[in-house]
């Protein structure tokens, strides 16, 4: 069994290097190591989203049964998104779990990815507090997100405001990722997340 | 037992003379035999009654197997297509041959047995050269050993061999689908037995395939009890109530858990889960906390005083109105009258979720108090059995003399559980007559309940024939009300 896992991803591999995408640095996959059993994967940030321009580092875990079996995916790169959790990484995606078909290979799970950070389903959610924030403030929302992609995962764009905010609990004694979290959990009101660090 | 009490006793003794005497009437009364018949509750009267058997394994598959081959004659079509038509549409025979006459051809796209015809590929052209790929395994094969379903996604038998064998570990039977992307085309079993040599998991997966077919089946149902192997049948499938043979646990027929009436399974279901969750805690703290307006710590009001000082930020502030204390003194009740102040309606929140709870702690109280109830009276009745037994040794009447006080406490039972279960159906009811006309029969029932469960307690103070009236008044008001509210 591992080792049609390990020929498909020899063969996919060479597709993914191979492709368009590629070439216009839109996904990559490496290896970690040289079992093809773990794998590091990137995916850019879609245009015209909060994300743009960032670089997101995924996870790619390989089963024994894959291709029968969808790969393992997550998240190493924080990300603010409604489907992605923000403490672990983990992802909701239909394709990775139950929609997963055989014939689907690495490439079609990181342009779904990508597909996914373009157009989120708040409905069904991986990270409640994100995808309640996404209905309730979207204009919060998407500073958070840009926030988050500019720490994170490099992207250009920065927000002044929010990076004053975070440093002015840090300023307080807070360590500096706990603030982010409470700040962006807490629509960015200070006093609400310096309480909501204390709690 | 009930029918022999709630009937008039004239009514059975009449007829049944009258049989003897004239057979020319005995048609006449065999057409009402519901009567007669006196383990058998009338299907006319009773709201409760329910027509099941209980099948063993066997006899659910040859009931299965003649249904297949009921539509395979009918549309002339093999026998594992008309399995998956069946699976697919909850055994609808009659729908599924009115379908297919009309479209054939839709019916089967409809069901994921056929791809739509614009959605066709044909992988054997997009495969290359004489020895090709395969799309799963990148393994080279000749091309004519590829296999594939009406959609035409073709790979190579060992990859639907390993497909398979997932799929059946993950026990998945009915719903395997085609292995290409996006694609819906479900397998036909016999596609499946033509490419799964292993005969360990041909075994699985019929077993599992059985499973499959009767936990779809709208008639048919597994006994949810402990270890319990047997099928429930039922001609016409209601959340009635069913009581196994063989393990004797009673179960709502629909939805398998515990017997609900009157409420019904999406009801009970919701109360359950209501009662199991802990979001009534979260409303609990709705109800019985704000959160201070100053520094947003969340306070509890333990006194009755309104003039709240937050332990933490000593802020001063009007619990009714969360607005500074200062501004209060002697004019108190002006707070009331802010009516555009936003805390206005952050309090109407408050005092929305401190109802809500005090509902449903209300109901929670009841059904409890019911399920409490129906414990201790367990005992009694275990009690019950112990006295008969003395009295009989001490050769006070016959153990069937005594046998009346074991089906008032059966029927006590029988009572208090639908009352228990009344309390859901109550909480969960809209305001109006409906309701008062509902409340008004369970009251009259609870009070029949506590008046039985009084004489129980004390039957051998109690004349028999008044345990007895009190146990006929006790089911009439349970009757009445399951007549009215049980819906059917």
């Amino acid at each position: 069994m591992a080792n049609i896992a390990e020929q498909r991803i020899r063969r996919e591999f060479k597709e993914v290097v191979k492709s368009d995408e590629v070439a216009a640095c839109n996904i990559k996959v490496e290896l970690v190591n040289d079992t093809y059993t773990h794998l590091r994967g990137e995916i850019m940030g879609p245009p015209d989203t909060p994300y743009e321009g960032g670089r997101f580092q995924l996870e790619i875990k390989i089963p024994e049964t894959y291709p029968f079996n969808p790969p393992l995916v997550k998240f190493l790169t924080k990300i603010w998104h409604p489907n992605i959790s923000s403490v672990t990484g983990a992802i909701c995606l239909d394709i990775l779990k139950d929609q997963w078909a055989a014939a689907m290979t690495l490439r079609t799970v990181l342009l779904s990815l990508q597909a996914l950070l373009a157009a989120a389903e708040p409905d069904d959610p991986q990270d409640a507090v994100v995808a309640q924030q996404y209905k309730e403030h979207p204009e919060i929302f998407r500073r958070t997100a840009l926030h988050w992609t500019s720490v994170f995962a490099k992207g250009p764009k920065k927000d002044k405001e929010l990076e004053d905010k975070v440093a002015s609990l840090i300023n307080m004694g807070f360590e500096e990722h706990q603030a982010r979290v409470a700040l962006s959990t807490n629509q960015w009101d200070l006093t609400r997340a310096a309480e909501y660090c204390l709690s | 037992m009930k029918r022999q009490l709630s009937d008039p006793a004239s009514d059975g003794s009449d007829v049944s003379e009258d049989m003897e005497d004239d057979d020319e009437y005995a048609h006449y009364y065999y057409d009402n035999t519901d009567d007669l018949d006196i383990d058998k509750p009338k299907k006319s009267d009773d709201p409760e009654y329910f027509e099941y058997t209980i099948l063993q394994v066997e006899d659910a598959e040859r009931l299965l197997n003649e249904e297949i081959e009921a539509l395979c004659s009918a549309l002339k079509v093999p026998p594992s297509l008309a399995k998956m038509l069946l699976h697919i549409h909850d055994w609808q025979r009659e729908l599924i041959i009115e379908k297919y006459q009309q479209d054939a051809e839709g019916l089967l796209v409809e069901s994921n047995i056929n791809s739509e015809k614009k959605a066709l590929v044909n992988d054997k052209d997009t495969l290359t050269g004489s020895n090709p790929a395969c799309p799963v395994c990148a393994d080279n094969y000749p091309r004519d050993k590829f296999l594939g379903l009406t959609c035409g996604h073709s790979f190579c038998p060992n990859c639907w061999d390993m497909h398979f064998r997932v799929q059946i570990q993950q026990g998945v039977t009915m719903g395997i689908e085609c292995m290409g992307q996006k694609c819906k085309v479900l397998v036909p079993e016999s596609f499946l037995y033509s490419v799964l040599t292993d005969s360990k998991l041909r075994d699985k997966f019929s077993k599992l395939c059985f499973k499959d077919l009767i936990q779809g089946h709208p008639k048919l149902r597994f006994c949810p009890g402990p270890n319990c192997s047997v099928i429930i049948f039922a001609k016409e499938p209601r959340a009635k109530k069913v009581e196994c043979s063989l393990c004797k646990s009673t179960y709502c027929f629909k939805c398998g858990i515990e017997y609900h009436a009157p409420t019904d399974c999406d009801v009970i279901k919701k109360w359950l889960t209501k009662c199991a969750d802990d979001s009534e805690t979260a409303n609990y703290i709705s109800a019985h906390t704000k959160d201070c307006p100053k520094c947003h710590v969340c306070i509890e009001k333990n006194g009755g005083c309104n003039h709240m000082q937050c332990s933490k930020c000593k802020f001063d502030f009007c619990w009714m109105c969360l607005g500074d204390w200062k501004s209060h003194g002697s004019e108190y009740y002006e707070c009331s009258r802010y009516k555009e102040n936003p805390n206005i309606a952050n309090e109407s929140v408050h005092v929305q979720a401190r109802e809500a709870l005090k509902k449903y702690l209300f109901y929670f109280e009841r059904w409890e108090n019911h399920a409490k109830s129906l414990q201790l009276e367990e005992q009694t009745l275990q009690k019950i059995t112990s006295r008969i037994q003395a009295k009989v040794m001490e050769n006070e009447g016959t153990w069937i003399d005594w046998q009346y006080l074991l089906n008032a406490a059966a029927l006590l039972k029988k009572c208090r559980y639908t009352l228990q279960y009344t309390y859901p159906y109550a909480y969960y009811m809209d305001k109006g007559g409906r309701k008062q006309l509902f409340e008004y029969q369970q009251a009259q029932l609870e009070a029949e309940v506590e008046n039985l469960s009084w004489k129980v307690e004390r039957a051998e103070i109690t004349d028999r024939g008044d345990l007895e009236n009190q146990m006929d008044i006790a089911e009439k008001r349970r009757q009445t009300l399951l007549k009215d509210f049980l819906e059917v």
